[in-house]
């Protein structure tokens, strides 16, 4: 039985656990609270919800829009534009998007991918 | 005990509370992405209210076309081919009058004049491409100096003095659709909303216990570097260098045109300004960045002082981020590279 009195001042290993354990709390917080990984992802094509996807799988989507078709990767929890068929491609260039809240967005083929998680840190994306 | 119990019962029930109030409907309009959740309202109420927000950006997108034959282009016509006045719809010759009072804040920076600049350079355009041009014509198109002080208006009645006046409402338009999206839910009475167009957003109210909470995106990465609390009546707006560009011979061209060169802005990957709760706060966060946007890096803080802005981030590029006072105050940091590299502003 591990006694403790008042005026016993924390030792080296005190310390350490408490200053090893606010790196974990920090750390944690950081990675799983801010950055959470995704989930789902919902894709939308003009103002319709075309639907929402587990991301943990692998699987190729082909959705049309104004422009034609719009090829997007899932693979295991991440998500791309693997091609697109506007001019500037600037979709394919976002490249793969893997934490709650990632948004890209095809201007010209009016289609959207937006990764949905339990703690989504915000409601809406400036840019 | 009883109490525990009472706080477990409460807990308990919060956690049955059924899916939030919460409508969300996506569209595109003014060639870019419009975003609008409403909180607290039935689904058929809010989306009644959406639908015709939505509608009511449509129109204002038609009449301000700046490309297309539209209200917009005929007062360009009109100015193009002479000092005879046209007669034009009140709201537009308001536009008019508000735009130049803001550009003649910004010391001709923001200058919407300038539609044939931003049509030589190819942003004129739903699918521009990287294309070289002709240094001459920029020149000439710069020496004429198209400015809105050039326009003359006469209650509903407007001219141009100089020909070479060209309105493109690119800049203003989206902004303009913030505050008039405000008015019309205000007026149907719904008390808690957030509206982004193309990335600028406005807030009403707040979404149940929390305010509404936006990202900022990263210039160069597909994530947020921060988060902000956006309160009721605020907007926040950013102007950056990777939405509407071209790379040329490993150049990068963006939207932004300085008007005193006639070149794309260059240097700068973006800049976020937080406009405080104002009549026109949707305007302000559109156009206020602009000016901070095309200013050389000792001119910045005086661009954001003219403008009336006390909050601002500016990205020049991943070493180089200022972020004044009062904004850092307001950001939670999700990009820990980009925060350690932070210079803090301090604005007298």
């Amino acid at each position: 039985m591990i006694k403790f009195s008042r005026d016993r001042k924390p030792l080296l290993g005190d310390w350490l656990v408490i200053v090893i354990g606010a790196i974990a709390v920090i750390y944690l917080f950081q990675t799983l609270w801010s950055n959470a990984p995704a989930s789902q992802l919902q894709i939308r094509q003009a103002d319709k919800i075309i639907g929402t996807y587990d991301l943990n799988q692998t699987r190729e989507l082909h959705i049309h829009g104004p422009l034609g078709e719009s090829h997007i990767s899932i693979d295991q929890g991440k998500v791309r534009f693997k091609q697109s068929p506007c001019t500037n491609q600037y979709c394919v260039h976002q490249g793969w998007l893997a934490h709650a809240g990632q948004v890209a967005i095809c201007l010209p083929n009016q289609i959207s991918l937006q990764l949905i998680g339990e703690n989504k840190p915000y409601d809406s994306l400036n840019y | 005990m009883r109490q525990l119990l009472l706080l477990l019962t409460n807990l308990l029930l919060i956690s049955c509370t059924p899916n939030e109030p919460l409508y969300n409907t996506q569209t595109y309009v003014f060639g870019t992405l419009v975003d609008i959740s409403i909180y607290g309202e039935s689904d058929e109420k809010a989306q009644a209210v959406a639908t015709k927000i939505i509608h009511q950006y449509n129109d204002l997108h038609q009449r301000l076309h700046a490309w297309k034959p539209s209200e917009l282009s005929t007062i360009n016509q009109a100015f193009a081919s002479g000092q005879t006045p046209i007669t034009v719809e009140p709201d537009i010759a308001k536009m008019i009058a508000d735009i130049a009072f803001l550009s003649s804040q910004s010391k001709g920076a923001f200058n919407p004049a300038i539609g044939q600049l931003i049509q030589l350079w190819g942003f004129q355009n739903d699918t521009f491409s990287a294309h070289k041009v002709d240094t001459e014509s920029v020149k000439s198109l710069v020496a004429k100096r198209p400015q809105m002080s050039d326009i003359v208006i006469n209650s509903n009645q407007i001219h141009s003095t100089n020909p070479s006046v060209q309105l493109d409402l690119g800049g203003y338009a989206k902004g303009y659709a913030l505050d008039m999206g405000v008015a019309y839910l205000k007026q149907r009475q719904v008390n808690n909303a957030l509206i982004n167009i193309g990335g600028n957003i406005i807030a009403l109210g707040q979404k149940g216990e929390q305010p509404w909470r936006v990202g900022i995106q990263h210039p160069r990465q597909p994530n947020a570097i921060a988060t902000i609390a956006l309160p009721s009546g605020w907007a926040i707006g950013t102007s950056g260098d990777y939405q509407r560009y071209f790379v040329l011979d490993g150049k990068r061209y963006c939207h932004v045109i300085d008007p005193s060169t006639g070149y794309p802005a260059q240097g700068m990957q973006s800049v976020t300004v937080l406009i405080p709760p104002q009549a026109n706060a949707g305007v302000l966060s559109d156009v206020a960045s602009k000016p901070i946007f095309i200013a050389t890096a000792n001119a910045r803080v005086e661009a954001a002082k003219s403008m009336g802005v006390k909050h601002f981030l500016v990205m020049a590029d991943e070493q180089d981020i200022q972020v004044s006072d009062a904004m850092q105050k307001r950001l939670s940091w999700l990009d820990t590279k980009a925060e350690k590299q932070l210079k803090v502003i301090q604005l007298d």
